[in-house]
């Protein structure tokens, strides 16, 4: 077996009901499907096992919730993206960077892009968008057309 | 720990009534470094939400332009993502010619980023040597894909030029050049009292340190960490290609220095055995315009460190979800943790050993913890002060 | 003419500013001053402070954070003053024009003297339109069309 369907056998083994599903579409490659509140149980479990590396944070708007993928490394190897669902109505999750110090920029990054809030993290002011830049706009959120986003931004008389 | 609310005294040619947001906030006490608080975003442009707009194959160029000194690992790691979802995988000689064409690369970055350090040491005529040497590959670039920047070589399902064998004896003899003159440049970093004494035991990050703050690239292998994602996570013809990773154990910016030297002769030495083992065959193959629904994660071994992509795609032409992380913001809490303890005038050679874009290095803001007062200054006046203490030592 | 003014613009001194491209002008830009090209022997030098600088020499697009600072820096230069958009980018926006941090080319903010197109435009395309600049400044109409 290789490698990667053994450790997909132990995550599965390990956290039992909390997995919705453990994929490996190829060599190098798990995706793991998580219930919200297994996060930071399964972020331990996974660094035990090796995965020590947070290659970074990536937030989704999808219709019934924000999506929050955590891309762990194995050896800077094996890429296991750790995914699970926050509900739009109620956008918190545990931060993680007491169990991975790397993490806290990430987390800013998905704060400022999609109103996250990750509940711990030592500061969570704005990380790359501008100091003008309206607060509760966050601009990777589906609602918020390209132009929308302009027309919020930018004056009148700013743009042809 | 709060920075308190304070009054911005602005040094500097810019206006002072200008309010501007400093991109790393420092706390001092005296002349030492008490703490460091990032907050980046010069160049934030919005790219991420520019690619749900664009097709697949529009988004390459969109990709590239992310950076225009790492612009072919962008590419590379994006039809890399984009393969994956299509289940696609290049011809062999499309995966060579992205070797060679990623190492050339990753030559001109390393040899750009020895002049920018050498000029942060003081030394400005090694600055003018570098980059006049390094003309030499973007020669070879130009030569290959008809632009010295933005090489656009890399399409969904291979590359789009090929490297014709008449054009190979001129890449042999530029390589030959340019490693001899690495080799020189190596001696003279070795050798010369000031460098050593502004570059050893200066921004030291301990390797614990480095793993735990997710570090990568040249900043994680110059603390001994043997880390790549070209052996780790192989891509392209890395595979096929012997190299041997180049780490240091020092552990400070002298040792980020031997690194990329390092690197830049393994580089030569991979684009010359690519060359000679270069199969032949197609260029590409011919792909679909509408991607089926699904995710990939694309990782290459950018100059300055591991970069990631992540896609989603929704069946359409153009994707549900494009993120990027580029090494850069990997490597800054390292940096904040590496500028703790360490006297205000190194600042700007540590910053520069991380190998940043140079846009994050424009402004910073001091916070004198003993009179709780701000100070931001532009970088050539702090540049100014650097350079008198050095003198004075 | 007066003698100051015709020396200043047969050397002029630049100012270069990245309103947040991609770097890829700034390292063409960076290359004209250095041996291979060597603009530094007709007495083009790069300049750290506005109030000594003849041209703004300005790449990227500019996006929202730098605006006003694009323009705080051109009030701080003395008259005359002129400025150079380098690159696609600081043209037009160029790939980046309908971003939402993205304002668009630099005629959006500052008066433009000389556009060099280019993704990013060649140390020679660069220098060229340096060239162009000061003969438009001299008001010499000889610059050929279509070399």
């Amino acid at each position: 077996m290789r490698r990667e369907d053994e450790i997909a056998a132990e995550i599965r083994e390990k956290l039992k009901e909390k997995i919705i599903t453990v994929e490996v579409p190829r060599e190098r490659r798990i995706f793991a499907y998580i219930k919200t509140e297994a996060l930071k149980e399964s972020i331990k479990f996974l660094k035990d096992m090796g995965f020590k590396h947070l290659s970074t944070i990536t937030g989704v708007d999808m219709e019934d919730g924000i999506e929050l993928i955590y891309h762990l490394a194995l050896d800077g190897s094996i890429e296991l993206s750790l995914r699970l669902k926050v509900q739009k109505d109620d956008l918190r999750v545990p931060t993680i960077t007491d169990i991975i110090p790397g993490a806290v920029l990430y987390e800013r990054e998905v704060h400022d892009m999609f109103g996250v809030n990750f509940e711990g993290h030592p500061d969570l002011s704005p990380l790359i968008l501008p100091e003008k830049w309206p607060r509760n706009i966050y601009p990777l959120r589906k609602k918020y057309a390209l132009e929308h986003l302009r027309n919020l931004i930018f004056k009148e008389e700013d743009i042809e | 720990m709060s920075y308190g609310s304070t009054i911005k005294v602005p040094f500097g040619p810019q206006h002072p009534a200008l309010k501007e947001p400093e991109h790393f906030l420092f706390k001092i006490d005296g002349d030492i470094i008490v703490n460091v608080k990032p907050r980046i975003g010069y160049n934030h442009r919005g790219i991420e939400k520019a690619f749900e707009r664009r097709t697949y194959i529009q988004n390459i160029y969109l990709a590239e332009r992310i950076c225009g000194i790492c612009s072919d690992a962008h590419t590379t790691c994006y039809v890399q993502a984009i393969e994956d979802l299509l289940g696609v995988e290049a011809p062999p000689r499309a995966r060579y010619i992205r070797v060679i064409v990623a190492e050339l690369e990753r030559i001109h970055s390393h040899s750009l980023w020895l002049g920018i350090a050498a000029h942060e040491i003081g030394f400005d005529t090694l600055f003018m040597h570098l980059w006049r040497d390094r003309e030499a590959v973007m020669d070879i670039l130009e030569l290959i894909s008809g632009n010295r920047v933005h090489y656009a070589m890399n399409t969904i399902g291979g590359v789009r030029r090929d490297i014709v064998s008449e054009i190979i004896p001129k890449i042999i003899g530029s390589l030959d050049f340019l490693e001899k003159r690495t080799k020189y440049y190596m001696k003279v970093l070795r050798s010369e009292p000031t460098v050593l004494k502004r570059t050893v035991d200066i921004g030291v990050l301990k390797p614990e340190d480095a793993v735990e703050l997710c570090a990568v690239g040249p900043t994680l292998r110059a603390s001994g960490v043997k880390n790549d994602v070209r052996r780790d996570d192989s891509y392209a013809a890395y595979d096929e290609i012997p190299f041997n990773i180049v780490t240091d154990d020092g552990c400070d910016v002298f040792s980020r220095i031997l690194v990329r030297c390092g690197e830049i002769l393994e580089s030569i030495n991979m684009i010359r055995y690519a060359l000679d083992h270069m199969p032949s065959g197609m260029l590409r193959v011919r792909v679909p315009m509408a991607v089926k629904p699904g995710e990939a994660v694309s990782r290459v071994e950018a100059p300055r460190g591991e970069l990631i992509h992540y896609v989603k795609s929704n069946g359409s032409t153009k994707p549900e979800r494009y993120k990027v992380r580029s090494p850069t913001l990997a490597n800054i809490p390292a940096l904040c943790k590496m500028l703790i303890g360490q006297h205000v005038a190194d600042i700007p050679i540590i910053l520069a050993g991380i190998d940043p874009c140079f846009a994050c290095m424009d402004r910073l803001v001091f916070v004198d913890v003993k009179t709780n007062k701000k100070k931001a200054l532009d970088f050539e006046s702090f540049r100014k002060i650097v350079r008198r203490r050095h003198e004075l030592l | 003419m007066n003698l100051l003014k015709w020396a200043r613009i047969k050397s002029p001194w630049i100012l270069h500013f990245n309103t947040g491209g991609c770097n890829g002008c700034d390292i063409e830009l960076l290359a004209a001053f250095t041996p291979r090209f060597d603009v530094e022997r007709f007495g083009m030098l790069l300049q750290g402070s506005p109030r000594h600088a003849d041209i703004l020499a300005v790449t990227g697009p500019v996006t929202l954070q730098v605006r006003e600072r694009l323009v705080r820096i051109y009030e701080q230069m003395p008259e005359p003053k002129y400025v150079l958009a380098v690159g696609s980018c600081a043209c037009s926006g160029a790939p980046f024009k309908d971003c939402y941090n993205v304002v668009g080319g630099v005629d959006k903010v500052l008066p433009v003297d000389v556009y060099v197109p280019g993704c990013p435009p060649k140390p020679e395309a660069i220098i060229d339109g340096i060239v162009k600049l000061i003969q438009k400044i001299e008001g010499e109409e000889t610059y050929e069309k279509g070399r």
